[in-house]
């Protein structure tokens, strides 16, 4: 008798689980849009002769089905805590957590990357600057793993020497060293990010370094919405959220961003509020992912102009040095083609161009174009 | 398709599983043939010809190989039935491999035909070749419906992987087997053990695994971290899918041969081999082996029995010299046991099995192995030559992170958890105990895997390419 209890059980609990999983799978409505992981999700594909026969039908429905699963989010995090806790892998998916600190491993240092960066700026000095009088300048910003990873049994590269083979293949650039002003409190905690209100002193370093004055007065404004950043879904791990604080000043109030994302240049404030009802709050520092920002600062003492080739973390730091310039342009250059610059970025007036990009870009530098 | 995936798990299984139970009895074959064909067009909607034809091949040859018993005939049809499967075997797995040797060797510039290999054709080839074998011998008579010899063919729990289920053990079951409410329990606990195996354990290996492949930083320590991964990771991956399969088996009224036997805790390599992919190793005994006479014969003859078996074992898991090396390993390995090393073996216990590990380590690395030169230079790394240094960051790092991964497979290839289960069984506060936790037991395993099958896309089958 109780060896029958124990077979209907078992029984019943698989059965339910596999047949009710299947039955709200059929069910419930496409998902097109994962929140969590930011991306589209695949949808399952129209069944068709040809698409069967073809063998196309059954390869979209294998890809589409773990995403349109029931409960996809639910699953990725009992995954992540299965990983974590029951298996005690150090990293789930390569994102780990440390310190508080949720991030993702970058390993190992690529040469090849390093390479590929350095050619890259070299064709923009080559082909824009060259004949310019243009300072050129150029730092790396660490990724927060150089503050947390080693530290806490994670893999890591050497900073210094990624700076060092960086500063090696841009011989026409002066390398200004933010290093020593950073630690990982200066990063969000859910994003890759570093906070906009920590790196003040940066920006000063960076300003200073090209000769440019800097206003240091800011004030802190909040979002009243937590911040998850982009690790915080990634991961599937309930962490506690970031709060999203970005500074103002008068200079920066005064500023005008005009973005030359579609070949049409758009008006836009240097913080778009219209980005804090997105998935990512990061994007209201000029507005995201744009290939061409110009700011201009019309309270700028003097004409100084700087060009700013960046990537996201240049998006939070360029608000903080146009209190020394009359007009920044950022370039993007993922989002542009290094070969095509010159009809939207003015180097003839250029004072300085700085290249600031991560750690994480540069040794994944094959998004540059 | 593969049994750890969504699309089986919640689509093809829970629909067959259904038609299955309302089919009238006399149909439940129909629907097995049916959903054994509609499961290996899933993955190759056109070689699903090739599927039909080799059934036909078999079913009309075995009823001409019984009908003319006892005249030549019957020998003719049954060569003729071996060389039609065969013959189909070696043009879809080899062709390109002897195309391109043939080359190698003359010069020429022949053009490889580059044809997809049909998945489980080693497998459902094997098949069809003992059943139209033990018709010849008179072990079975020919099945009279197609249907039936059809459904044997492609039942979809051991079509593409195994084990290599012969026509003879499952013949009554084929005509007559009963479905207790017993058997669906016993099913879906072992179902859900290859599950666990192959999701939780041999997917992550392979990541390790896939992780070593992929990087330059490859230390000695680091090599034989992968080499030992590996070691564990195809064990998990096979024997995990044979559990899948001798579960739904065993759901669907079958009982399938097992396929492993805890392999790793052999004191010699000629134990392990009666302990690994045991479906193969009786395959190839009764059917070559014994055939060319077995070891009744003079010790030159015996000798060119052992090579050839061994050959043609290393051969059937792939069509590269890196898998003819691994067979003839274990020939060379085999004869030195049978000659003089069988009898030091037996005298420790603790010895001979980190011999066996040792070598079996070893011959996984070859296997492993992206044709020879891949395989001497991992096997050269792991004893220095070439490597990378001794340690590494990455080594470290992953031995870590795969620490408890690792003991979890160690712990598991060996006999040590059944035998928990076991004495716990023996107690009635255990056996009670168990009662509870079988159902807790399924429902973790199916919710932990769905997760790991929805988060990640990691999920490839090794026997595949066999």
């Amino acid at each position: 008798m109780k060896d029958k209890i124990k077979y209907i059980a078992t029984v019943v609990v698989s059965a339910s689980l596999i047949f009710g999983f299947t039955g709200w799978f059929m069910l419930k409505e496409p998902t097109e849009y994962s929140e969590s992981e930011r991306r589209a999700l695949s949808l399952l594909p129209d069944l068709s002769f040809e698409a069967v026969l073809s063998g196309k039908y059954m390869s979209e429905f294998e890809n589409a089905s773990p995403d349109q699963f029931p409960l996809r989010d639910l699953f990725r995090s009992i995954k992540a805590y299965a990983s974590e806790y029951i298996f005690n892998k150090k990293d789930n998916n390569k994102i780990f957590v440390a310190d508080g600190h949720l991030s993702k491993l970058e390993y190992p240092m690529k040469d090849d990357m390093i390479d590929y960066a350095g050619e890259k700026f070299s064709y923009i000095y080559d082909k824009y600057l060259k004949n310019t009088d243009a300072e050129i300048y150029h730092t790396v910003v660490p990724d927060k793993n150089c503050f947390i990873a080693k530290e806490n049994g994670y893999l890591a590269f050497d900073y210094g020497v990624f700076a060092e083979k960086m500063t090696e293949k841009l011989p026409f650039s002066e390398y200004i060293d933010i290093m020593p002003l950073l630690s990982a409190d200066d990063y969000y905690t859910t994003d890759t990010h570093w906070k906009q209100e920590n790196i003040v002193d940066v920006a000063k370093k960076l300003s200073t370094s090209m000769g440019a004055s800097f206003e240091d007065i800011f004030r802190e404004n909040k979002l009243e919405q937590p911040f998850y950043g982009v690790y915080y879904n990634q991961s599937g791990l309930k962490v506690p959220t970031d709060e999203m604080i970005y500074l103002t000043s008068d200079v920066i109030d005064g500023c005008t961003v005009t973005n030359y994302d579609t070949g049409k240049a758009v008006e836009k404030p240097v913080y778009d509020m219209s980005k804090a009802e997105g998935a990512d709050l990061y994007e209201i520092f000029l507005s995201g992912t744009v290939a061409v920002s110009v700011i201009e600062n019309p309270a700028a003492a003097e004409k100084k102009e700087l060009v700013l080739f960046r990537d996201s973390f240049g998006s939070s730091l360029a608000p903080l040095l146009i209190s020394g310039y009359s007009k920044i342009t950022v370039v993007d250059i993922r989002y542009i083609a290094s070969s095509v610059l010159s009809g939207v970025v003015d180097f003839e007036n250029a004072d300085s161009v700085l290249f600031l990009y991560s750690t994480v870009l540069l040794n994944n530098s094959v998004a540059m174009k | 398709m593969l049994f750890s995936s969504i699309s089986f798990l919640y689509f093809f299984l829970p629909a067959v599983l259904l038609l299955y139970a309302v089919a009238p009895k006399g149909l439940k074959n129909t629907v097995l043939l049916l959903s054994g064909l509609i499961f290996y067009a899933w993955g190759e909607p056109r070689y699903v010809v090739i599927m039909v034809i080799s059934i036909l091949v078999g079913y009309v040859f075995g009823l001409l190989i019984e009908k003319f018993r006892g005249s030549k005939l019957s020998k003719v049809f049954m060569i003729l039935s071996v060389c039609v499967d065969l013959g189909l075997l070696v043009y879809f797995k080899y062709v390109d491999f002897f195309i391109e040797n043939f080359n190698n060797a003359t010069g020429l510039g022949i053009p490889l035909l580059r044809i997809a290999l049909p998945i489980g054709i080693s497998f459902y080839t094997f098949q069809i070749l003992s059943y139209t074998v033990d018709v010849y011998r008179g072990d079975v008579p020919a099945q009279k419906n197609p249907v039936n010899l059809g459904a044997y063919i492609t039942m979809f729990p051991q079509l593409i992987a195994g084990p290599i289920v012969r026509y003879s053990d499952v013949e009554k079951e084929l005509r007559d087997r009963k479905h207790t409410l017993q058997k669906t329990y016993e099913g879906i606990i072992r179902f859900c053990v290859g599950f666990g195996k192959k999701i939780l354990i041999a997917n992550a290996l392979g990541e390790l695994c896939e992780g070593f492949k992929t990087t330059d930083e490859k230390t000695v320590a680091f090599y034989w971290l992968y080499a030992v991964a590996f070691s564990l990771h195809i064990y998990f991956d096979f024997s995990g899918y044979s559990d899948m399969a001798i579960g739904l088996g065993r759901i669907f009224g079958f009982t399938f041969m097992e396929n492993f036997n805890y392999p790793y805790i052999s004191k010699s390599v000629t134990e392990f081999w009666r302990r690994w992919h045991m479906s193969l190793g009786q395959w190839f005994r009764d059917y070559v082996y014994i055939p060319m006479g077995g070891n009744r014969v003079s010790t030159l003859k015996h000798l060119r029995n052992i090579f050839t078996v061994w050959f043609l074992t290393g051969f059937w898991h792939g069509a590269d010299w890196n898998f003819i090396v691994w067979g003839l390993y274990f020939a060379v390995l085999l004869t030195i046991e049978k000659m003089f090393l069988g009898k030091y073996l037996k005298k420790s216990k603790v010895l001979s099995r980190v011999y066996v590990l040792f070598l079996i380590v070893i011959s996984f690395v070859i296997f492993n192995a992206a044709g020879m030169g891949e395989a001497i230079q991992y096997i050269g790394g792991m004893f220095g030559i070439g490597a990378n240094g001794l340690f590494g960051d990455l080594w470290l790092y992953n031995l870590s992170s795969y620490a408890l991964i690792l003991v979890i497979a160690a712990v598991g290839a060996t006999p040590v958890p059944k035998y928990i289960v076991g004495r716990l069984k023996e107690t009635k506060a255990g056996d009670a105990v168990i009662s509870v936790l079988s159902p807790v037991f399924a429902a973790v395993i199916i919710v932990l895997c769905t997760a790991y099958l929805v988060d990640g896309s990691f999920n490839p089958f090794l026997y595949f390419r066999f």
